[in-house]
């Protein structure tokens, strides 16, 4: 069932909050979300918001207000749930989720210096309810769905963006609230992903792509590459790295892991064969990252970003890089993190797709 | 969002228009004795930072910098790796890597000694980018003014999507609303459309995102469309409301610092988009079409 405009209110989710709020001795907890960052408000509001920004309030009695920027947005609300103006969230010590989105005009309409909930609410948000698992998962069926329809779509002479408005179509035809997603196509000379341009395909193209699509507000991952023609010796010597990168890391995957060690093992397959210095800030971004309300949430997987990983976590593992071997190449899937291990939550045949 | 073409076609938008603007706003700080204007720019406040050198980020956020006696540059949160791509799309001959945005901004002003800058909309930076740089810079409002190429980009936007709604909503009752969502997606993506919000509703409550519904006779829909980081917003109903009567209106700004602000009394020269809810009974109908906001009235784009 899509939730996208029946919101419910979740009792659980509110004694997390006002348990937090009762520790850190807050009065008020403000959820803030924009056009783009939805995902605080919609931990408390599962509302699919279409004005500029909103606001959940969160009293430490567990009452709930809203502020919202469009008179449209008023009636996606639940029903007990009061809307009020911003005045009437001063005073009292109150705490922003999602400060640091916030225009200033507006945090500093606050009063005295809001303080910064982010950091604890994404802690929070990390470990998954059954409730977020079960979206996760139709997210996770509808990216492999996704990503056959891009297989089954694309042919040289195609452009780029012609190509992500079918994908695009496909995906909210079959329930996305949205998708974030990136593309890049030719040789050796690509060096990252981007949007679609006009770039029309050719025959042995390679073809990468991450597509990210949210349904009842969380996202999952999927990275692939797929190659116009026969691969080429290089593109299947290329794969294989990948392959056993993101392997690795999905084998070391499980509570009490260092995040870190999930990088350096992606990294050190890298190494094994010659290429360490493509596993860098100049070639590449990140090894991974954790998923939920926003498709690219912390912790990043980075040597040098050190965090426990914790059952019920959701990530990506993907060791998407440059390598003069074939170019930018991308290869990742979303992860459930089990008290054992991971569970693969995109199943989507892990191959060098080619056309 | 964003994840659709973004380009630059110089045959519609010419490098002149940029020309020309980067002059006003350097003739803009020399009235008012300022060394340079920064000019925020992120996914969702885009307009301004499209405005002077068509930078329209898929991610991440940057600053352009517009000195007055210097060239223009972009202080950006981006991998260099898609500067190459960037520089195809935009004006912008120089990109500054700057994981660190704030600290990037202050180093440059102060490489310069430049303690005084000027900003558009400086309130509407996001609260912890103000709050490092106020705390080191001080920051002057600078106006943003429009210009008829602006104007022109929109109404491009605008067309598109009354082309887009006017082929697609007379087969569309009896599909599911994002199926209805979906087809709209395809063809107004494929025509070039860079971003979309499309919301729908059987007149039973205002415009929402699909939630599986059946489309019926008299459904309405609400399609926000950027057309090359201009926004357009347009609403139309199936079928006839002849008895509808006028309930309520609204307008909202599109070409400000963020798209669809509600406001009481548009800014002169601001592209605005004008909803209208009709009723017959408890049916609901709603529509609406993009302006130009002059002094005394809205003229058609």
């Amino acid at each position: 069932m899509s939730l996208h405009n029946a919101a419910e209110i979740n009792p659980a989710r509110v004694n997390r909050l006002t348990g937090l709020m009762a520790e850190q001795g807050w009065d008020r907890l403000l959820l803030y979300g924009h056009a783009w960052r939805k995902d605080f408000f919609r931990y408390l509001l599962n509302v699919n918001f279409s004005g500029p920004y909103a606001i959940a309030a969160l009293e430490r009695s567990g009452q709930i207000r809203a502020v919202v920027s469009h008179p449209w947005d008023m009636e996606m609300l639940p029903e007990d749930t009061k809307v009020c103006d911003l005045p009437a969230l001063t005073g009292g010590s109150v705490a922003v989720a999602g400060l640091e989105l916030m225009d200033a005009g507006l945090a500093n309409s606050l009063g005295a210096a809001p303080v910064s909930a982010t950091a604890l609410m994404e802690e929070l948000r990390r470990i998954k309810a059954p409730e977020e698992i079960q979206a996760l998962r139709r997210a996770a069926a509808l990216a492999d769905r996704g990503y056959e329809c891009f297989a089954e779509i694309i042919e040289p002479g195609m452009a780029e963006f012609e190509l992500v408005a079918e994908v695009e179509a496909f995906l909210k035809s079959n329930g996305a609230e949205d998708n974030f997603m990136l593309i890049a196509s030719g040789g050796t000379e690509v060096t990252g992903m981007k949007p679609p341009t006009r770039r029309r395909f050719q025959p042995g193209d390679q073809v990468t792509t991450e597509l990210t699509p949210q349904v009842d507000g969380y996202y999952a991952q999927i990275c692939r590459t797929l190659v116009l023609g026969e691969p080429s010796a290089k593109q299947r010597e290329a794969f294989s790295i990948f392959c056993e990168a993101q392997q690795a890391a999905q084998d070391l995957l499980r509570p009490g892991i260092d995040t870190a060690d999930v990088a350096r093992v992606q990294n050190d397959v890298f190494r094994e064969h010659g290429y360490g210095e493509y596993t860098g800030a100049k070639y590449t971004r990140v090894r991974g990252h954790n998923l939920g309300l926003h498709p690219d949430e912390n912790p990043y997987v980075l040597e040098d970003v050190h965090y426990t990983v914790k059952a019920g976590m959701t990530m990506i593992a993907h060791p998407n890089t440059y390598l003069p071997l074939s170019g930018y190449m991308v290869f990742g899937d979303t992860l459930l993190v089990t008290p054992a291990g991971c569970e693969r939550l995109t199943m989507s045949e892990k191959k060098l797709f080619q056309k | 969002m964003k994840r659709g073409l973004i380009a630059w076609d110089k045959s519609e938008l010419p490098p002149r228009a940029f020309e020309t603007r980067l002059k006003r706003a350097r003739e803009r700080l020399a009235e008012l004795d300022l060394p340079a204007l920064a000019v925020y720019s992120d996914l969702w406040r885009s307009n301004y930072g499209r405005f002077y050198s068509n930078l329209m980020l898929y991610f991440n956020r940057a600053i352009l910098l517009i000195p007055r006696h210097e060239q223009l540059l972009a202080l950006c949160g981006l991998s260099p790796r898609v500067y190459p791509w960037i520089k195809s799309v935009t004006v912008l001959q120089e990109i500054v890597p700057s994981p660190d945005l704030s600290a990037k901004l202050v180093e440059v002003c102060s490489q310069r000694n430049w303690r005084r800058i000027g900003m558009i909309d400086p309130k509407g930076l996001p609260y912890d980018l103000h709050r490092a740089l106020a705390a080191q810079l001080e920051i002057q409002t600078v106006p943003h003014e429009s210009d008829e190429w602006e104007r022109t980009m929109h109404r491009r936007a605008r067309q598109m999507a009354w082309d887009g709604l006017n082929e697609e909503l007379p087969a569309s009752v009896g599909m599911l609303d994002r199926e209805f969502v979906g087809q709209l997606e395809r063809s107004l993506r494929r025509a070039g459309a860079e971003d979309l919000a499309i919301l729908t509703t059987n007149g039973d409550r205002a415009p929402a995102p699909p939630s599986g519904q059946t489309l019926h006779d008299g459904f309405s829909v609400s399609v926000a469309l950027e057309y090359r980081g201009h926004w357009t917003k347009i609403a139309q109903h199936h079928g006839s409301a002849d008895s509808a009567i006028p309930r309520a209106a609204f307008l909202e700004v599109l070409s400000g610092a963020l798209p669809f602000e509600i406001c009481e009394t548009p800014p002169e020269g601001a592209v605005v988009a004008s909803a209208l809810e009709t009723r017959d009974g408890a049916r609901r109908y709603f529509s609406g079409d993009a302006f130009w906001s002059t002094k005394n009235s809205l003229e058609p784009l």
